[in-house]
């Protein structure tokens, strides 16, 4: 795998920092420009919202920050690390490393109990059969599933999908958690319980990311920033 | 990483029964077929080697060649049946033979186109032909050129139904002239073999054939036995060599025995069953072309989960190992079922046949390596395709 790029710097590096990003994206016969110059810094440890309504970009910008995929022009650094001219799989490696995905719908992998769920990214780490069980047996009890270990997703409610999605999220240990539309898919009350869990995680440091476009998880991030045809609005 | 991606693939296999076990069938039924006429086309070989054997037929027949010239065909002469038996000490006993047919009768009974041999009376050593009554021609008979006859067991019956044929005299008729001949043996009935049919004909000695019935230039065949525990081919060599030797010309002498004959049908065998495995084969291409459809539809059914895969952290290489291991793993287990299968039929067709069942383990070697083959070949697309998926369209397929 080839060495990123390290931007050298005294003070902790940014978890994300966007410069100048633009992003196109061929639909049909035109071009959409997704995202039309993105400037951001997001710090170690922030709990962050990023909203706008739909067809603003922000889904576009956290696949992109998601390492799912790369920009047109500019740059993204992750934790000091240039990712933006990385292939696939050195981007793979970094998807599994340093970012957990929690997702509106889940994307539980349905043929599979939710512990053997947790296991996967380990699984792509390498790491034992044996203690990858432990880990994700551990986070799972974390969230509080400890006695449905062995039940497929359609089994669960979908507050404990979710929660499932969280605990394979952060099973890696990585820094940053990738959020979007989390609560979409859930009642109110059920909703809150997840982004107590994301308050309960950012507290222990990790860098919380969630895309919404309900005001209501907006309000309860400490930060706040708003995309609006593909550009941010502050 | 591979026994996931083997637990993976019996897990999908297991929630895709009906149609894990369809796209299966054309492996199946390849290798089935590869294995059956292989196993089928070795059984036979070895049955008819088994066949020759146990007939005990350890006879060469030579001849001369078709279009061999007068001169040359002057070589096979009764004399040199002795020259064959000092020279190569393999063989037990050479018999010099010439035949016509003819009219044969006693009194108002007779026998239209019997076949006269001119023989002696090593004969009945080398087929292992038994006297009934009497003696067969012996070495007296032939050297005084007595007119003495045998019988073989039809024409005895046909002739004197009564029985009692010894020291009666039958004529033989040649251009409506008669001659006329003593029975001195009657022979004990004998399937036919090396084209001779015994029971339908006449032995008279060599000399007084030539001197009483027809003249004869040369020796029509020879019949040569070679010694116990003396391979038969090894024989024919060296009788192809003796005959190289003395005609200096590989058309003017045929040399013929069961063995090559059965080597003739086992070549035979081999080629056809070669040809049909090849036919066969063609269906395990098939077979996998089942299975990279198959395969694509998986690909393309399991969008979704290749994307949430790749999110999770799985590189390109992955995705591919996942998909080829499923394509390996499908067209394995539809050759091992082949395999079962095809054994089945085989030791069936065997059992019905007769034959001895002899299972050729080359061919099951061949069908996995080939089921295997047929999967990374049939699956490398379709592998390929997934692992190429970008993750943003993977993930937001529904």
């Amino acid at each position: 795998m080839k060495k990123a790029k390290r931007i050298p710097s005294s003070t902790p590096s940014p978890a994300v920092q966007v410069i100048d990003v633009t992003l196109d994206y061929i639909l049909g016969k035109t071009v959409v420009n997704a995202l039309r110059g993105i400037r951001l810094e997001i710090d170690q440890g922030e709990f962050i919202s990023i909203m706008g309504p739909s067809g603003s970009g922000k889904s576009t910008l956290m696949h992109l920050i998601g390492c799912l995929d790369t920009p047109t022009s500019g740059s993204l650094l992750l934790e000091g690390e240039d990712v933006s001219k990385l292939n696939e799989s050195e981007l793979a490696h970094i998807r599994n490393r340093k970012i957990g995905f929690v997702f509106q719908q889940f994307n539980l992998l349905t043929k599979m109990t939710i512990l053997e769920n947790v296991m996967t990214p380990l699984m792509y780490a390498g790491i034992p059969l044996k203690e990858r069980r432990a880990r994700a047996a551990e986070l799972l009890d974390r969230v509080g599933l400890s006695d449905r270990l062995r039940h497929r997703p359609a089994e669960l409610s979908g507050g404990q999908r979710q929660r499932v999605a969280i605990a394979r999220a952060l099973v890696q240990r990585p820094s940053i958690i990738l959020a979007d539309e989390p609560t979409g898919a859930l009642d109110t009350d059920t909703g809150r319980t997840i982004l107590g869990l994301f308050e309960q995680i950012n507290a222990e440091g990790k860098t919380v990311i969630v895309v919404t476009h309900d005001p209501e998880v907006g309000s309860f991030c400490r930060r706040s920033i708003h995309l609006r045809d593909g550009l941010l609005e502050e | 990483m591979m026994i996931e991606n083997i637990r993976l693939a019996f897990k999908d296999f297991g929630s895709n029964k009906l149609r894990t076990l369809l796209s299966m069938l054309g492996i199946v039924i390849g290798v089935a077929s590869v294995i059956t006429i292989t196993s089928l086309g070795k059984s036979a070989t070895v049955s008819i080697k088994e066949e020759v054997t146990q007939a005990g037929l350890n006879i060469i027949a030579v001849f001369p060649g078709r279009d061999s010239d007068k001169e040359v065909r002057r070589l096979f002469s009764p004399e040199l049946a002795d020259r064959m038996e000092s020279e190569i000490k393999e063989i037990r006993d050479v018999v010099a033979l010439n035949s016509g047919k003819f009219l044969i009768r006693h009194g108002k009974n007779s026998y239209e186109g019997t076949e006269v041999y001119a023989v002696d009376e090593k004969f009945p050593e080398v087929f292992s032909y038994q006297v009934d009554h009497g003696s067969f021609i012996t070495q007296e008979d032939r050297e005084k050129r007595r007119s003495a006859i045998v019988l073989g067991a039809e024409i005895a019956e046909e002739l004197f139904p009564d029985g009692d044929a010894l020291g009666k005299y039958v004529r033989i008729y040649r251009e409506g002239v008669a001659r006329s001949f003593k029975v001195t043996g009657v022979m004990k009935a004998r399937s036919e073999s090396m084209r001779l049919d015994f029971d339908t004909s006449v032995y008279v000695p060599y000399d007084t054939y030539a001197q009483r019935i027809q003249k004869l230039d040369n020796v029509d065949r020879y019949f040569i036995s070679a010694e116990d525990g003396v391979d038969v081919l090894e024989v024919s060599g060296l009788l192809e060599k003796f005959f190289l030797k003395l005609t200096g010309n590989s058309d003017s002498y045929r040399v013929i025995s069961p063995a090559t004959i059965a080597e003739m049908y086992t070549g035979i065998t081999e080629t056809l069953s070669l040809f049909l495995t090849g036919v066969a084969a063609i269906s395990l291409i098939v077979g996998g072309i089942g299975i990279m459809n198959i395969m694509l539809v998986s690909v393309s059914e399991r969008t979704k989960e290749i994307g949430i895969r790749k999110a999770l952290g799985a590189s390109p290489k992955v995705i591919r190992g996942q998909f080829l291991t499923q394509a390996v793993i499908l067209t394995l287990v539809g050759g091992c079922i082949g395999m079962a299968l095809g054994s089945g039929l085989s030791y069936l067709g065997t059992s019905l046949l007769n034959w001895v069942f002899s299972p050729t383990l080359s061919a099951y070697a061949l069908a996995v390596a080939f089921s295997c083959g047929v999967g990374i070949f049939f699956g490398i697309y379709p592998a390929e395709k997934a692992s190429k998926l970008r993750p943003v369209e993977a993930l937001s397929f529904e």
